[in-house]
C-alpha cells in the first residue's frame, strides 16, 4: 500500500490513464504539470485554505447524530458537508479548480452538471474570480432542476441545455469535453467528480480530501480513536474518495461506498456501476462502466440525479479490485425512506444522494455493533430535492 | 503489403493524392452502406472509413453524433458492421478502415476484433480516443493480423511527442486540421499548413488531413501539403438528409482536385 496513487501514467493499478483525443493531450499535459507546481505553492495553499474557511464555511462539523445512532444501533457521526457553502461538498473542488485555472491564466470556465449542484458551485467560484462560466446541463435535468438553472444564471453563468443522447449528465460531460477540445487555449474544464482523463481524478480527489482530513482530526478529538467504518454514496465518487482517501493507509478503517440501486440492481434501471458494470473506457478513463456487450454505454436510472451516471472514478475501481473498499447499493425506496427518517429524527433534510448512504446503514444495521464508530458523509442538503420528492410521492 | 500502403504507393506513382471518405456504417441500412461504398469507389474515392456507431462520440460534432445515434437506433452493432465488411471484401477493390471509439473495441476483445478485421478485409482502424500512450496493447493485437492502427497528430502536437507517435505509425497519419470536433467548416489556418509541412518531413508514412474539409477550394489549398484528405461530416449530412444521390458528384469534384 506504500505506492503513490496514481502513478506517473495516471494509473490506479490498471485503472485510470488518459483515453482522450490527441487534441487534448497537450492541454492535459499542461494541466498535470501546472497542477503539480501550483498546488505545492505556499501562496496557493494559503489562498485555498482561506477560501475554504472564510468563504465556504469550513471546517464542516462532525456531528454525533444520537437519534440516528439509536435507530442504527451504533455510534453514527454525520460529516456535515450539507453545511458547506452552496449546500454540498462540490464547492471544495470548484474553489480549488477555479483558483488553479486563474493561476494558469485561463479566462473561461466550463463545467458539466447533473442535478445542478456542481454547476452552481462552479458558477459560484467563477463569479468570485470574475471568470466567464458556461455550464452544460442535459435538457432533461434542466427541466427537473429549474431552480438550479436559475441560480446559475443569477450567478452570471450561461447554462447550455444539452439535447444529444440521453440528455442527462453523461451527455453534458460529452458536450463539455467537445467545448474543451475546441477552446482549451483560454478555457479550463472544471470536472465535478473524480472521473475523466488523468490528472482530473487526482485533482478532484486532492481538493475533496479536505473532507477526510477534517474528519480524521475531528473523530480523533471526539472518540480518541479512528472510526470503524466510513460510509458514503458513490456516483462518480467525489465525496466518498474525499472522505476515504486520508484514511487509505489506516487499514482497520473500513470503507463502504453506496451506489444507486434505482429500481433494483437486478433490473435495468439503476446506476450501480461498480456492482454491475464491466471494465471499459468512458469519458477518458479506464474504469468500471455500465455497458452492453458491444461496449455501448447503457442508460442509467436513479431517483437522485447526482448518482445517475454510468461510469465511476478509477480510484474506486482500484479500491474495489484490491478489496480496500466494499461497494453496496441502496435503491430508490431506501433513499426516499431515509430522506424522511433523517428529516424527522434529526431535523436534517439530506440530499437524495446522501440519503443512499444513510438508507444503506439503516437497512444493514445488523452488521454493526453498538460500540462501532460509523461516519456517514452527508454530502449535501436536500432542499434541491424537496419538490422532486413531493412530486414522486404525490404520484404514488 | 497492407492495402493502405499499396494504395498510397499506387497514388504516389500516379502523382495523385488520396481522397478518403467517411460514412457511418449501417446508415440508412447495411445494404445501403455496401451500395454507397461501391458507388463511392466508382466516383473516385481511394479509401473508405466506416464508422462503428458509439453512444458517446466525444470527438464528433453534431452531424456524426446524429448519424451514430440513428445507426444505433437501427440496431447496428459491431458484428453487423463486420457483416457489411464481409460483403465489401468481395465487392470493392479499395481499402476500407473502421473508425470507432476505444470502448467498443476493448469490449469486443482486442485480439478477437483484430482477427475479425483480418477476416473481413478491414485494412486499418482509427480510434480517436486512444492516444499513443495507451495504444500498445491494441497496436500489438492488430499487428498480429496485419491491421494498421492509424495515429493522430494535431497542429498542437509538440515535435517531441510527434516523434514518438511517428515511430509507431503505420497506414497513414491522421492530421486533425483544427482544435475542435468533426464537421466544423473552417478556413485552413496557416498553423495547420505549417504543421503538415513539419510532420511530413519527419516521416515516410503518408499524412492525411481531416476535420472540417468539405469543399474543392479547401482541398486545392492543402493539396500540396498532404498525401490525402479525409471528408466525413459533409458526406454523412447528405445521407442523413436523404440526398445520397448527391454524393457521387461531390466525391468526383473533390477527387478532381487531388488528381
Amino acid at each position: 500500500m506504500g505506492k503513490k496513487l496514481p502513478d506517473k501514467q495516471g494509473k490506479y493499478g490498471e485503472f485510470g490513464g488518459i483515453f482522450a483525443p490527441e487534441t487534448l493531450m497537450p492541454p492535459l499535459d499542461e494541466l498535470e504539470k501546472k497542477y503539480g507546481v501550483i498546488s505545492r505553492q505556499k501562496s496557493f495553499k494559503k489562498e485555498f485554505s482561506y477560501l475554504l474557511s472564510e468563504y465556504a464555511g469550513r471546517p464542516t462539523s462532525l456531528y454525533l447524530a444520537e437519534n440516528l445512532s439509536r435507530a442504527a444501533g451504533c455510534r453514527v457521526y454525520l460529516k456535515r458537508e450539507d453545511l458547506a457553502f452552496t449546500g454540498a461538498h462540490k464547492i471544495n473542488n470548484t474553489l480549488g479548480q477555479v483558483l488553479l485555472a486563474a493561476r494558469m491564466g485561463k479566462k473561461r470556465i466550463i463545467a458539466e452538471t447533473g442535478a445542478g449542484q456542481h454547476g452552481v458551485a462552479a458558477a459560484t467560484a467563477s463569479a468570485l474570480f470574475k471568470m466567464k462560466c458556461c455550464v452544460y446541463m442535459g435538457e432533461v435535468d434542466c427541466e427537473r432542476q429549474k431552480l438550479n438553472v436559475y441560480r446559475m444564471k443569477l450567478l452570471g453563468s450561461e447554462v447550455i441545455p444539452v439535447k444529444s443522447g440521453s440528455k442527462t449528465l453523461k451527455d453534458a460531460i460529452n458536450e463539455a469535453m467537445r467545448d474543451w477540445i475546441a477552446n482549451f487555449e483560454d478555457t479550463h474544464y472544471v470536472i465535478g467528480s473524480v472521473v475523466g482523463p488523468h490528472p482530473y481524478p487526482e485533482i478532484v480527489r486532492d481538493f475533496q480530501s479536505v473532507i477526510g482530513r477534517e474528519t480524521k482530526r475531528q473523530v480523533l478529538q471526539k472518540e480518541k480513536r479512528l472510526p470503524d467504518y466510513l460510509i458514503a454514496c458513490v456516483g462518480g465518487g467525489s465525496n466518498s474518495i474525499g472522505l476515504f482517501y486520508p484514511f487509505y493507509k489506516d487499514s482497520k478503517v473500513r470503507f463502504i461506498g453506496v451506489e444507486a440501486g434505482g429500481e433494483g440492481v437486478n433490473t435495468d434501471k439503476h446506476s450501480a456501476t461498480l456492482i454491475k458494470g464491466k471494465k471499459g473506457v468512458l469519458h477518458g478513463t479506464f474504469s468500471y462502466v455500465l455497458q452492453d456487450k458491444y461496449g455501448q454505454i447503457m442508460p442509467t436510472h436513479s431517483v437522485s440525479a447526482g448518482l445517475d451516471y454510468p461510469g465511476v472514478g478509477p480510484e474506486h475501481s482500484f479500491y474495489k479490485e484490491t478489496g480496500r473498499a466494499e461497494y453496496v447499493s441502496a435503491d430508490d425506496r431506501d433513499a426516499l425512506q431515509s430522506f424522511h427518517l433523517l428529516s424527522e429524527i434529526e431535523g436534517i433534510i439530506p440530499a437524495l444522494e446522501s440519503a443512499h448512504a444513510v438508507g444503506w446503514l439503516i437497512k444493514n444495521k445488523k452488521r454493526f455493533k453498538k460500540t462501532d464508530v460509523v461516519i456517514v458523509c452527508l454530502s449535501g442538503r436536500g432542499d434541491k430535492d424537496v419538490a422532486e420528492v413531493a412530486s414522486i410521492e404525490n404520484a404514488l | 503489403m497492407n492495402g493502405i500502403d499499396a494504395k498510397f504507393a499506387e497514388l504516389k506513382k500516379k502523382g495523385e493524392k488520396a481522397l478518403i471518405v467517411y460514412f457511418t456504417a449501417g446508415l440508412p441500412s447495411p445494404e445501403k452502406t455496401v451500395d454507397i461504398v461501391k458507388k463511392a469507389e466508382k466516383a473516385g474515392a481511394d479509401i473508405v472509413e466506416l464508422g462503428i456507431p458509439f453512444s458517446d462520440p466525444i470527438a464528433d460534432g453534431p452531424v456524426i453524433q446524429e448519424a451514430s445515434f440513428r445507426a444505433l437506433e437501427l440496431g447496428i452493432n459491431t458484428d453487423k458492421v463486420f457483416g457489411i465488411c464481409a460483403v465489401l471484401k468481395n465487392s470493392v477493390a479499395i481499402p476500407y478502415l473502421l473508425m470507432t471509439y476505444y470502448n467498443p473495441v476493448y469490449r469486443y476483445g482486442l485480439l478477437k476484433f483484430a482477427k475479425k478485421c483480418a477476416g473481413t478485409g478491414v485494412a486499418g482502424i482509427i480510434i480517436p480516443d486512444l492516444p499513443w500512450e495507451e495504444s500498445e496493447e491494441a497496436r500489438e493485437s492488430l499487428k498480429k493480423y496485419g491491421i494498421a492502427l492509424i495515429d493522430f497528430l494535431t497542429p498542437f502536437t509538440p515535435v517531441k511527442r510527434a516523434e514518438k507517435i511517428l515511430k509507431d505509425a503505420g497506414g497513414f497519419v491522421y492530421l486533425v486540421t483544427y482544435a475542435g470536433v468533426t464537421g466544423r467548416q473552417a478556413a485552413m489556418p496557416d498553423k495547420t499548413l505549417k504543421a503538415l509541412k513539419k510532420f511530413r518531413k519527419m516521416t515516410d508514412v503518408p499524412v492525411s488531413a481531416g476535420f472540417g474539409i468539405s469543399t474543392p477550394e479547401q482541398v486545392k489549398k492543402i493539396r500540396s501539403s498532404v498525401d490525402g484528405v479525409i471528408v466525413g461530416s459533409f458526406l454523412v449530412k447528405k445521407i442523413i438528409d436523404g440526398k445520397i444521390e448527391e454524393l457521387w458528384e461531390t466525391i468526383k469534384n473533390l477527387k478532381k482536385e487531388l488528381e
